[in-house]
């Protein structure tokens, strides 16, 4: 007995999450809690398994879709009677499928007028990667199609990132995809097998060989232009006028529009490939090209400050664009694509530098006794042979929880209309990781609640995970206030940048041995300097002047935590 | 020596400069321009297209009464006061240059006449008649146009003529040899075949007006067969003067054996920019070996404030491309942002019967790839062009395939350049088959061919047998 049950994204943590990367495919039988799809969010990946085991039916997503909780996937047919009860979110990494070469057949949404030009006498052409210079192995960055996906001659279908370029591998013909024998981080070379289409109306004279490796490749010459972050922006919904984007599809000469029209989008620096056209036949007319400019101007811009050149200003500000610089005329260059974290979070780190009015209070504390006291617990734990190490980090954690029970305004978060705060009656504190992909910032929970012992050893397991780049999402969200702590490496103070939606940040240095008076001499003791950003327009300066004393003093008397 | 301080000069007074010049007042841009003629208009208006289609229509109305002759209607053999016709010729010339001057007047811009040659890149220098001007500029346009090119190993004979010479018509040459078989050679030979006079042409390429596609040439030399003897593949490599006549040796596929003997040589083999004739390197203007100026869409050469439009840009040599560049220019000038930026530029010549072309021609939709299906409709078939006795004409269109977007045409036939108007704006406004067949034009007209061509397109012609009907 089967039955068909749909495929439904459970909660994936908020906001709506792209998707990355389709494990499975059409027809293929899946264990229960198998990976349907992979997801990121801005700020982790994860993996949304299924629920039951059973034949996967239907794939409604194609890598680079957003979707949000409830979003149905998909349908499978179940192999058991009953659905498998619903496991607790154990997203199976370790079980993730390689997908295999040949995918069976394409999905069934098809529409009538590809029915009807696939019925007008089709072939099938082989896609491999055409000659791409002397390059081998080269990775697979990222997937501009998907099966079932209708492209046009020269459309992009995979982007290959050298050592020297990005480049898009085209489709030789117009057609329809009908497997993919490749995915993201794969390595292809010159002829390798990179998917199967469907070719609607072709000659059959036409040898199938010559036709599938003719195109060169077109070379991208920077990342941020590539036709998928272009598709990326343009499906992004705005808070703005209408976005009348053509979806980042250039197809050049091809742009229908009078000649009246074309001078308007010169005048403005339109590239009318880029628009899309409300009139006849998808004909650009004047207010296509007009709100076009004004969609651009009021969008958010992916990078702003690289987008230089493109005609866009500032990112809505009206600051002048970066100048175009060509730094190869004053010495050798390299081009580095930025990774996807610094990616994802450039956007964040710009709109909180420039939304939130930052005041950063400089403190130092006093930690020569608790320096003391750890290095005797570490001695003993040591000793104990318990495994765990605790650092400073720990005590910091424990300080600013206990400041911020008593300075409840640094645990709030501005409500969404900017007039009340949301004030918080938990203690979550999220410790900013230098991964060697980026920064990303895991969240510890309850710290109020849990002892040194406790948070020593689930900071080490999070710092593991976050190197090995497999914090979940979950694990990233809901904190209260951030440390962010360059103790470790040196400095005597920074200004950190708060982590919006929280409303201050803790900024540590290298602690320091400093001749301190008491009082009739000199005494060396050893002193961390502190560094609190914090959101003016929720926090007057007194009151942060007063949380960095409550820190420096918790610090320098861990008793006072107790008091 | 008398010196002038002006926001803009223009120098050359051709269409292009003209243009430029009083677009540029207009804009409010205190603008002086600069030629070595008395008049404005330049080659076109003096010694070009202007006077040319005065010659050619005396030429299409001598031809038209012959003709009715075979539908009942004989005049007597014509006979021709040559400084008649030169002086109706010279007063076409004379009103227009009139007219420009006026106009000239009106928008207050100063005409400096004499040769300008760039001596800084804010600073020109004219020589006149009545000694130096010296001109300071913020901003500059050449437009100095181009000038026939001459062979070197044709001796200077004043019966050896160029475009200019044949126009000035001394005479009537009783047997004239056109050397090149491009638009301004076959025009001239149309005028002096009109008078009388036996004409030859030949072509050192296999095809007359190379530019044009082959079955509309086809048809143009079907039609000329009885008026020229054509040379084709063929290229002149001696001309000796003797007092009988021009003795000319040819050589290649069509070459007679012996030299043949002409009254008159006419030297139509192209033109040649004058780029290097303005002394443009003193203003650090960069000029390529063959004349030319190079310059960016806004018209801009090298250096920022000196633009340059027309002949001397590059191809197309032509009037009507040379004024858009001149409004470019002079609207980038008057702080415009503006492009030249056009899908196409027509092309005709004003032979009998015309050839007119617009968009991509067949052999370049080739060249480039383009996946197209051209759509000929025969004026054979056309009720207007039977009763016009007008029949040797074609109009065909050419389409791209996927889109159906019309992508260029070629019209050879009585009045093709009139017609070329509605195929250039049908390119321009990304018209397809179904727009320009669905495009109701007037019966009878000539006009009316390209609906129908559109229609063949389309597969909904009923003027004709519909080879697309049974797939409908």
């Amino acid at each position: 007995m089967t039955n068909l049950i749909d495929i439904i994204v459970p909660d994936v943590g908020g906001d709506e999450v792209e998707v990355i990367e389709l494990c499975v495919e059409i027809g293929e039988a899946v264990d229960a809690e198998a990976s349907i799809v992979t997801v990121e969010s801005d700020k982790a990946s994860m993996d949304i398994p299924c629920e039951g085991a059973g034949t996967i039916k239907s794939l409604n997503v194609k890598v680079g879709d957003k979707i949000n909780q409830g979003d149905i996937l998909g349908q499978m047919e179940s192999s058991a009677a009953t659905p498998v009860p619903e496991a607790e979110l154990a997203p199976a990494e370790a079980e993730q499928e390689t997908p295999k070469a040949a995918a069976p057949e394409a999905p069934a949404p098809v529409s009538p007028k590809e029915a009807a030009t696939a019925s007008q006498g089709t072939k099938t052409i082989e896609v491999k990667v055409p000659d791409i210079g002397d390059a081998n192995d080269v990775e697979i960055i990222e997937m501009l199609v998907a099966e079932g996906d209708t492209v046009e001659p020269e459309d992009g279908l995979i982007t290959l990132e050298t050592d020297k370029a990005t480049m898009d591998v085209p489709a030789p013909e117009g057609g329809k995809i009908i497997s993919l024998a490749v995915k993201v981080g794969d390595k292809v070379s010159e002829g390798s097998l990179v998917l199967t289409l469907e070719v609607s109306g072709a000659s059959d004279a036409e040898p199938t060989a010559q036709s599938a490796a003719a195109p060169e490749p077109t070379v991208v010459a920077e990342a941020a232009e590539s036709p998928a972050v272009q598709q990326d922006t343009a499906r992004k919904a705005p808070p703005v006028p209408h976005h009348p984007s053509a979806g980042g599809k250039s197809s050049t000469g091809k742009v229908h529009a009078s000649p009246s029209v074309r001078r308007l989008a010169r005048e403005f620096g339109v590239d009318l490939t880029l628009v899309k056209g409300s009139g006849r036949k998808n004909r650009v007319q004047k207010e296509d090209v007009q709100s076009h400019v004004k969609y651009e101007l009021s969008r958010p811009k992916m990078n702003p400050g690289s987008s230089a050149g493109t005609g866009s200003t500032g990112g809505g500000l009206q600051v002048l664009a970066q100048p175009n610089v060509d730094f190869a005329k004053f010495g050798e260059v390299e081009e580095v694509p930025l990774t996807r974290i610094q990616k994802l979070s450039g956007p964040n780190l710009h709109r909180n530098w420039v939304t939130i009015p930052h005041v950063t209070q400089f403190d130092e504390a006093d930690i020569t006794d608790l320096e003391t006291f750890r290095k005797e617990q570490n001695a003993i734990a040591e000793k104990r042979k318990l495994g765990v190490k605790i650092t400073p980090l720990v005590f910091m954690m424990k300080a600013v929880a206990d400041a911020l029970k008593q300075y409840p305004a640094f645990n709030s978060s501005l409500s969404a209309s900017g007039e009340a705060l949301v004030m918080k009656k938990y203690f979550h504190i999220g410790i900013a990781v230098e991964t060697p992909n980026g920064l990303v910032v895991p969240v510890v929970r309850d710290v109020d609640k849990k002892g040194i012992m406790e948070i020593s050893k689930e900071l080490m397991e999070i710092s593991v995970k976050a190197r090995g780049g497999k914090l979940k999402s979950a694990d990233m969200q809901g904190s209260c206030f951030t440390i962010s702590s360059l103790g470790g490496i040196g400095g005597t103070a920074f200004t950190p940048i708060v982590n919006a939606p929280d409303v201050a940040i803790l900024g540590v240095s290298k602690s320091e041995m400093k001749p301190k008076w008491n009082g009739k001499d000199f005494e060396p003791r050893l002193m961390l300097p502190l560094s609190l950003s914090y959101d003016h327009r929720v926090i007057d300066g007194a009151l942060a002047a007063r949380f960095a004393v409550h820190v420096s003093g918790a610090l320098s008397d861990l008793r006072r935590i107790l008091l | 020596m008398s010196e002038i301080k002006t926001q803009l000069v223009v120098l050359g007074a051709g269409p292009g400069g003209y243009s430029a010049a009083f677009r540029a007042a207009d804009l409010g841009i205190d603008t002086v321009i600069v030629d070595v003629r008395e008049t404005l208009g330049g080659v076109c208006l003096n010694v070009g297209c202007i006077p040319s289609k005065a010659l050619l229509h005396v030429a299409k109305v001598i031809q038209e009464a012959k003709h009715l002759s075979a539908h009942g209607v004989t005049f007597g053999e014509p006979t021709f006061d040559l400084d008649k016709i030169r002086g109706w010729k010279d007063s076409v010339v004379d009103q227009l240059t009139k007219g420009l001057s006026g106009m000239s007047k009106m928008r207050k811009v100063k005409h400096v006449q004499g040769y300008g040659k760039f001596t800084g890149p804010n600073t020109l220098e004219v020589e006149g008649k009545d000694g130096k001007t010296t001109i300071t500029f913020d901003n500059a346009i050449i437009s100095a146009g181009s000038e026939p090119v001459s062979l070197p190993f044709i001796p200077e004979d004043e019966r050896v003529i160029d475009s200019t010479g044949a126009l000035e018509m001394r005479d009537i040459p009783g047997k004239m040899l056109v050397l090149g078989g491009g638009i301004i050679g076959l025009e001239m030979g149309t005028v002096y075949h009109a008078l009388g006079s036996k004409i030859e042409v030949v072509e050192f390429l296999d095809q007359l007006m190379p530019a044009a596609d082959k079955d509309i040439v086809k048809m143009y030399m079907k039609t000329i067969k009885n008026k020229f003897t054509t040379m084709l593949e063929t290229k002149v490599v001696g001309v000796e003067a003797k007092d009988d006549g021009l003795y000319v040796t040819f050589e290649g596929k069509q070459a007679p054996a012996e030299p043949v003997r002409y009254d008159r040589v006419l030297v139509a083999v192209g033109r040649k920019p004058n780029g290097s004739l303005v002394a443009a390197e003193k203003a650090g203007v960069t000029v390529t070996d063959r004349g030319f100026i190079d310059v960016d869409k806004q018209m801009r050469t090298n250096v920022s404030n000196i633009f340059a439009i027309g002949d001397l840009v590059g191809q197309p040599m032509l009037a009507h491309k040379a004024v858009h560049e001149g409004h470019v220019a002079a609207e980038v000038i008057a702080g415009k942002k503006h492009y030249f930026d056009p899908k196409c530029i027509p092309s005709v010549a004003y032979t009998e019967p015309e050839v007119a072309w617009v968009g991509l021609t067949e052999k370049e939709a080739k060249e480039q790839g383009v996946d197209y299906e051209a759509a000929t409709f025969p004026w054979a078939a056309s009720g207007r062009a039977i009763a016009s006795a007008a029949t040797d004409g074609l109009t065909k269109l050419l389409f791209e395939k996927d889109s159906g977007r019309l992508i260029g045409g070629a019209i050879i036939g009585t009045n093709a350049g009139e017609m070329l108007g509605e195929i250039g704006l049908a390119i321009e406004m990304g018209a397809d088959a179904e727009d320009i067949a669905l495009t109701i034009h007037a019966h009878p007209t000539l006009n009316e061919s390209i609906g129908l061509a559109a229609e063949i397109f389309e597969g909904s012609i009923t003027d004709m047998p519909n080879p697309k009907a049974k797939k409908k």
